[in-house]
């Protein structure tokens, strides 16, 4: 166990503070810390409202019906009262300038604004509207109470419904693929290591005193706390800039759900991979000689990934997608997606960690045959059959 | 003393039989000089020793018992490929490797400090291992089988690669080891080398221990043979029963008897004949033993 811990150990020391590694966690946390920072001061300028004068003597009836529509579309804009000018301009920090008559106001604005014109026009049909009921003897409040009551009811029949949510769609998406980056770049990091102990031929010094199935897990356990350590790296400045300018609020599945399942496929995914390549990895023996052994990574890692992309938003729970999500390779893709779309349900979620757990000794066993099969084996790749078949 | 001993080893890549039968055992105390051509089967026995490989036949034990990975860990090892990590500190390399043999951290880097210093690498403990020449990193590669403060001590070829005074430091450092009564076993090509350093020899081929024991056993033969030289009469030949005479150059002549009493008549036969300036047994090096013996069991082959 202390002897799993110290390889771990080294590992970890050696991937953590190695310069490269160093350098660019230092300038991903900078870039990001930095960019939150000075993007602040613009994202609160739109906290502030625009400015809209209205010209007093033609126009400042419309002024409750613009401020009411404002409101009701969420926009945000202030209006102002003020004496327009025999010729129309638009003063400092002003985005529109409404000039009389009420039944017919001419906008003038800088750029086309279509938010504005559509506030005003509403304002102007409410205004009109409201003298059209006054002059008939009727309530203005009345019809405004009847009008705001009457609103459809929309009822979807069928499956194909289901509405396309982007935040959702970009939430599950975000988690996937910073767990696709961490996963491949761990998985990466592992081969490396691997071949680099073959090729130096230390691993028949480590072998005489270290068991194979040690000498691997202890590599996996350090890659892996490593890899934590470059995700954490990614994404506590990024939660950090989200917060610091108020975007945690916008999204509507909730930021502790997301990194549960981020944390949770993290482990399992990573047991998968890592161990998985590892074992593969001792198949070469040189650096140059990798690239066998990374393109079939690449691809086991990569079809899982553009299948959850492209599969779950267009079916979120059609029977391929079902299937997918209980094949252990597929799942620390499948699942994430389909949780940020909400449509898994919990037993499906739970079978898919059962199976992924149990999938994960039968893999290791594999990976542990492979590596302590091929490790010790020099010159050219190694054929997997041989090296499963040699003790 | 315990003793390490191997018990009829064999093993095979395929159709090649790389260890036909090996037994040797090399006791406490004692530097074991392993011999053979390439591909011989050295450091497959090495590597079975280090439980690296697994033999097909046979077994390896250490006082006894049969060496599992608690005895291994107490084995100091030098693959014939030398490995270390490139880019890691010599000293913190060092030390990684006597903690992973068990060491607390204290002990491991007082005994990374003792071994560095007695290699003469102490001034490099802050470099990469890949910053090293060869001959350096020869060194340390030795001071990382040494520095867990093995109770055995197994190396392929530590001396290729050394020069003379590293050679000497590392003679040195195996006998000192061997005094203290650890087994030292370790294969070269430099018979020399061998000859001058080690208690007993084995000498492989094919995969078969084709002789083995001290150098004064393997000089041991049924037909001792005799140099004389003189000044003697052409197409001399030896008046002797049991003894045969051929000329090995001018004035030498080589005297093959089958016993002390027949070599003393052929000398008589020679003083008798003419002058005679020397004649004394003939006491072949390693490096002809190891001739005759693979040359021999060529022929046997």
């Amino acid at each position: 166990m202390s002897t799993l811990w110290l390889i771990a150990r080294r590992e970890f020391r050696v991937r953590t503070l190695s310069k490269a590694s160093l350098i660019s966690s230092g300038i991903m946390i900078a870039v990001i810390v930095v960019g939150a920072i000075v993007a602040k001061p613009f994202l609160a300028d739109d906290g502030e409202p625009s400015l809209v004068q209205v010209d007093t003597a033609t126009a400042a009836d419309l002024v409750p019906y613009l401020e009411a529509t404002a409101e009701a579309q969420d926009a945000d804009y202030a209006f102002e009262e003020a004496d327009a000018p025999a010729e129309p301009a638009l003063g400092e920090d002003v985005a529109g300038l409404i000039l009389g008559p009420v039944e017919s106001p001419t906008l003038y604005v800088e750029d086309g604004d279509d938010t504005l014109t559509g506030i005003l026009q509403a304002a102007t049909q409410a205004a009109v509207l409201d003298a059209q009921v006054t002059a008939l003897g009727g309530d203005p409040a009345e019809v405004s109470t009847a009008l705001a009551a009457s609103a459809p009811t929309v009822e979807t029949l069928g499956d194909g419904g289901s509405s396309f949510d982007s935040g959702e769609f970009f939430a599950g998406f975000a988690v996937i693929l910073i767990l696709f980056f961490v996963l491949i770049q761990s998985s990466s990091v592992i081969m490396m290591g691997v071949v680099e102990e073959k090729s130096s031929r230390v691993v028949e010094i480590l072998l005489a005193t270290v068991k194979p199935a040690t000498l691997l897990g202890g590599k996996v356990l350090g890659v892996g706390l490593y890899a934590l350590v470059q995700a954490a790296a990614m994404i506590v400045p990024l939660l950090f800039a989200s917060w610091y300018l108020g975007l945690l609020g916008d999204l509507s599945i909730g930021v502790g759900a997301l990194l549960t399942n981020f944390s949770i496929w993290f482990v399992l995914g990573f047991a998968l991979f890592t161990v998985f390549f590892g074992g593969l990895a001792a198949l070469v023996s040189r650096q140059e000689d990798i690239g066998a052994v990374t393109t079939p990574m690449m691809l086991l890692m990569m079809v899982p990934l553009y299948l959850a992309i492209y599969l779950v938003p267009s079916d979120p729970d059609g029977p391929l997608t079902s299937i997918l999500t209980q094949v252990p390779f597929f799942a620390p893709f499948m699942v994430p997606m389909r949780a940020a779309f909400g449509a898994i349900a919990p037993w499906e979620i739970a079978l898919a960690i059962g199976l992924c757990v149990a999938a994960i000794p039968a893999l290791v066993w594999v990976a542990g045959r492979v590596y302590a099969g091929a490790v010790l084996n020099t010159g050219g790749r190694m054929k997997l059959r041989d090296a499963l078949a040699r003790r | 003393m315990p003793d390490l001993h191997l018990d009829h080893l064999s093993k095979s890549y395929g159709s090649l039989r790389a260890l036909d039968d090996v037994s040797f055992s090399v006791a406490g105390g004692e530097l074991f000089g392993f011999v053979g051509s390439n591909g011989a089967g050295k450091t497959t026995t090495m590597r079975i020793i280090l439980g690296v490989l697994r033999p097909d036949a046979g077994t390896v034990s250490w006082d006894g018992k049969p060496v599992d990975l608690e005895v291994r860990r107490r084995i100091g090892y030098m693959p014939e490929e030398r490995g270390l990590y490139p880019r890691m500190k010599v000293g913190e390399q060092l030390t990684y490797l006597a903690r992973l043999h068990g060491l607390s951290e204290r002990d491991a880097t007082a005994a990374m400090e003792h071994w560095t210093e007695v290699l003469g690498v102490e001034q490099r403990r802050g470099d990469e291992v890949d910053k090293l020449s060869l001959g350096n990193q020869q060194r340390v590669q030795l001071a990382s089988a040494l520095v867990h403060g093995p109770e055995i001590l197994v190396l392929d070829e530590p001396f290729s690669g050394l020069d003379p005074v590293a050679v000497g430091v590392m003679s040195e450092v195996l006998r000192d080891r061997a005094a203290a009564g650890v087994p030292v076993i370790f294969s070269s090509h430099q018979l020399e080398l061998v000859e001058r350093l080690c208690d007993r020899v084995g000498i492989v081929r094919s995969g078969r221990m084709v002789a083995q024991g001290t150098i004064d056993e393997l000089r041991a033969t049924d037909r001792p043979q005799w140099e004389l030289a003189g000044t003697l009469p052409a197409g001399w030949t030896a008046d002797a029963p049991g003894a045969s005479v051929t000329q090995a150059g001018p004035g030498v002549w080589r005297v093959e008897a089958a016993s002390a009493e027949a070599a003393q008549a052929a000398l008589a036969s020679a003083v008798g004949a003419g002058t005679v300036t020397s004649f004394a047994p003939v006491r072949p090096s390693l490096t002809e033993l190891f001739q005759d013996v693979v040359s021999e069991t060529e022929e046997a082959a």
